[in-house]
């Protein structure tokens, strides 16, 4: 194993620790399952959130802010795809041309999105005022991971750099904001979960329904 | 609320509710928030003033930040990079200004987060933070003090109570020339308790009356309770969760005492939410009955015929106000607009409505807070525009609250319209059955 793949590969094992030790935390008290009886279903509230409601027409986030959406996409595929060249950097095969070649090709596309958010933050008051240190500092590492992520598409002899920004990007994760990859999905299933059971989405039960 | 100084014992207090009472569900939400601020224009208060500080996500970063700065590794070691924030008397004062000044909790942005978190819920925590401060609005506080010692809100007592529903009982034997129909009130082992908003009897009372007239009609067995009888409850509002369980808890404990099958909960979105959905939660048990809104126990009884409706006795165009709580935290959704396709000539619908509908910017229990008035009126401008867009005469709305905050935009924004509640307008459309006498 070469040194960029020992660094990778303890990196990986800290950030999972990391998500895990949260994951599994006893520090917040935890939510009893609720009592009332319920009126629509908790499991397909959390199916809803998250199939139908990742639709750009499910969320007035997305619909309103179409360009917004689909750079956040193009981002979270580029940062998906270089994952995957990341962990494939680890076994003791070569990939095919052709899939390092469309691998670069979404890296890249996830990395002009990432400039083009990072842009977004640095240039709307708004967002700016809502923003912290974190916010740059998680882009950048990404977007430095994605950078060396397409080289190392290109350029096989670039995959030590690529393992060692996966590296940093990773042990940075569980701390700051990037933690939200692993509560976005508890979130996800905690709202579904809560609209799901009270009958609000999916579907509205009742008399008359059109939707029902 | 407690103006300028908080004591350093209050502060103690927040700080303990900040690092102890953050619940799994809470800490989830408060980790996920990306600060991408796609959620500004789903929020009324926001759309009405324009104010970065009134965007949901402003509004989540403020507890956020406290939260990172007692909750994560980054927070404590290097606040700067992460944005923690020490909770101080400045961010405690920032933190109620958010909290009850720019928030209804009506969790239209739930709804729209990008990522999926429940900003309100967030926010809901704050309240119970400025609770532990003593920060409440004073208006929300003194109701609850009401509802505590009184066993409702307006302090109104129990012969006051009876005297009312006498005389509206007297009333409504006359307006309708039917001597056999009663409001009954303490009467055991009836099937239904209907339980009334207190402002229903200082200023609504012929609400009491129209459900009277449904009762009636539908042949039911039913009963008022001239004792705890309410079915507001500001400790929600406020957050304070020990205020909460108790108000709920004095009329869940007076419908056991009368034996029924089934709690009605008038025409009120919070009231609803409180005792059908999160009261079993606060107590720890389940109820020994079912808990259903007027709303839906009407809409049962057209469906089964026992109400029968003209259409025609309500000519003007009515739209509909979908209460927050009711609808997009209740899931009745439905059942409102099958009443008004059955009780009115022309209904016409918002735009957005249903889970989608704007707060008319009342809620949160703001119309109790009157610090917050100039805020409260300003951001009802989304529904009042909503409103007018429609061209209906009429808006009827399911909710006691609402109803005020409506009234309120119909005089500011002169709408010219009028304010009802679903059960007066299904009671004017009443085919009443004819009367034994006659
Ligand atoms: S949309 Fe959700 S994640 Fe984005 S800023 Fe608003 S609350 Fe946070
Ligand atoms: S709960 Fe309603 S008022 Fe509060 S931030 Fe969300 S949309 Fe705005």
């Amino acid at each position: 194993m070469t040194l960029g793949s020992l660094v990778l590969v303890a990196a990986l094992l800290v950030a999972l620790a990391g998500f895990l030790a949260q994951r599994f935390s006893r520090r917040f008290p935890r939510v009893p399952a609720p009592i009332a009886p319920a009126r629509g279903s908790a499991a397909a509230g959390v199916l809803y959130a998250f199939t139908k409601a990742f639709f750009p027409t499910a969320k007035e986030s997305a619909s309103l802010h179409l360009a917004s959406y689909l750079a956040g996409i193009g981002y979270h595929l580029g940062i998906f795809t270089a994952l995957a060249g990341l962990l494939a950097s680890l076994l003791p095969v070569r990939v095919p041309t052709a899939a390092n070649a469309a691998g670069a090709v979404l890296t890249a596309i996830g990395l002009v999105c990432g400039l083009g958010l990072l842009a977004k933050r640095t240039l709307d008051a708004r967002l700016r005022g809502i923003s912290v240190p974190d916010d740059f500092v998680a882009n950048l590492l990404v977007d430095a991971a994605l950078a060396t992520g397409i080289a190392a598409y290109l350029d096989h002899a670039l995959v030590p750099l690529f393992q060692v920004t996966g590296a940093v990007l990773l042990l940075y994760a569980p701390l700051g904001k990037l933690r939200h990859m692993l509560f976005l999905v508890t979130s996800r299933r905690w709202s579904g979960a809560y609209f799901g059971r009270r009958g609000v989405r999916p579907t509205p039960q009742g008399p008359g329904n059109p939707r029902g | 609320m407690a103006e300028g100084h908080v004591k350093p014992a209050a502060l103690e207090q927040a700080l303990k509710v900040l690092r102890e009472r953050v619940d799994e569900r809470t800490a989830a939400f408060l980790n996920a928030c990306v600060r991408c601020g796609l959620c500004a224009d789903t929020c009324h208060v926001y759309l009405a003033d324009q104010e970065p500080a009134s965007t949901p996500a402003a509004k989540v970063e403020r507890v956020a930040s406290l939260f990172r700065r007692y909750h994560t590794l980054l927070g404590r070691l290097a606040p700067g990079l992460v944005g923690a924030e020490t909770l101080t008397e400045e961010a405690l004062q920032a933190l109620a200004a958010a909290a009850f000044g720019r928030c209804t909790l009506c969790g239209r942005c739930a709804l729209n987060c990008s990522v999926g978190l429940d900003p309100a819920a967030i926010i809901r925590f704050a309240r119970t933070v400025l609770v532990a401060a003593g920060m409440v609005p004073n208006g929300i506080q003194a109701n609850i003090e009401a509802a505590r010692a009184s066993g409702n809100t307006m302090s109104i007592s129990q012969e006051d109570v009876r005297e009312t529903i006498a005389w509206l009982e007297e009333d409504l034997r006359q307006t309708i020339g039917d001597p056999e129909v009663s409001l009954p009130v303490d009467r055991e082992g009836a099937r239904v308790l209907y339980a009334l908003n207190p402002r229903e009897l200082k200023f609504f009372p012929l609400s009491i009356s129209a459900a009277g007239m449904i009762f009636h009609a539908a042949g039911e067995s039913w009963t008022l309770t001239s004792t705890d009888f309410d079915i507001t409850n500001y400790g929600f509002f406020a957050g304070d969760i020990e205020a909460q369980r108790e108000i709920a808890d004095r009329l869940i404990r007076r419908a056991e005492e009368l034996g029924v099958q089934e709690l009605v909960v008038a025409e009120c979105g919070h009231g609803y939410r409180t005792l059908r959905w999160e009261a079993p939660d606060w107590l720890g048990r389940p109820l020994p009955f079912a808990v259903r809104s007027f709303v839906e126990v009407m809409a049962e009884y057209l469906g089964a015929g026992r109400l029968r409706l003209d259409p025609s006795k309500n000519p003007d165009p009515v739209t509909l106000h979908d209460p927050c709580n009711l609808v997009r935290h209740g899931g009745v959704i439905e059942e409102q607009r099958y009443l008004l396709r059955h009780a009115v000539t022309t209904f016409v619908e918002m735009t957005p409505n249903r889970e989608d509908n704007y707060c008319c910017g009342g809620g949160g229990g703001l119309l109790a807070a009157s610090e917050h008035t100039a805020k409260r009126i300003e951001s009802g401008k989304v529904k009042a525009e909503q409103i007018r867009a429609t061209g209906a005469k009429v808006v009827a709305s399911p909710c006691h609250n609402c109803i005020d905050q409506l009234m309120d935009l119909n005089r500011h924004y002169t709408l010219g319209v009028e304010v009802r509640t679903l059960g007066e307008i299904v009671a004017d459309a009443l085919i009443l059955p004819v009367p034994p006498s006659s």
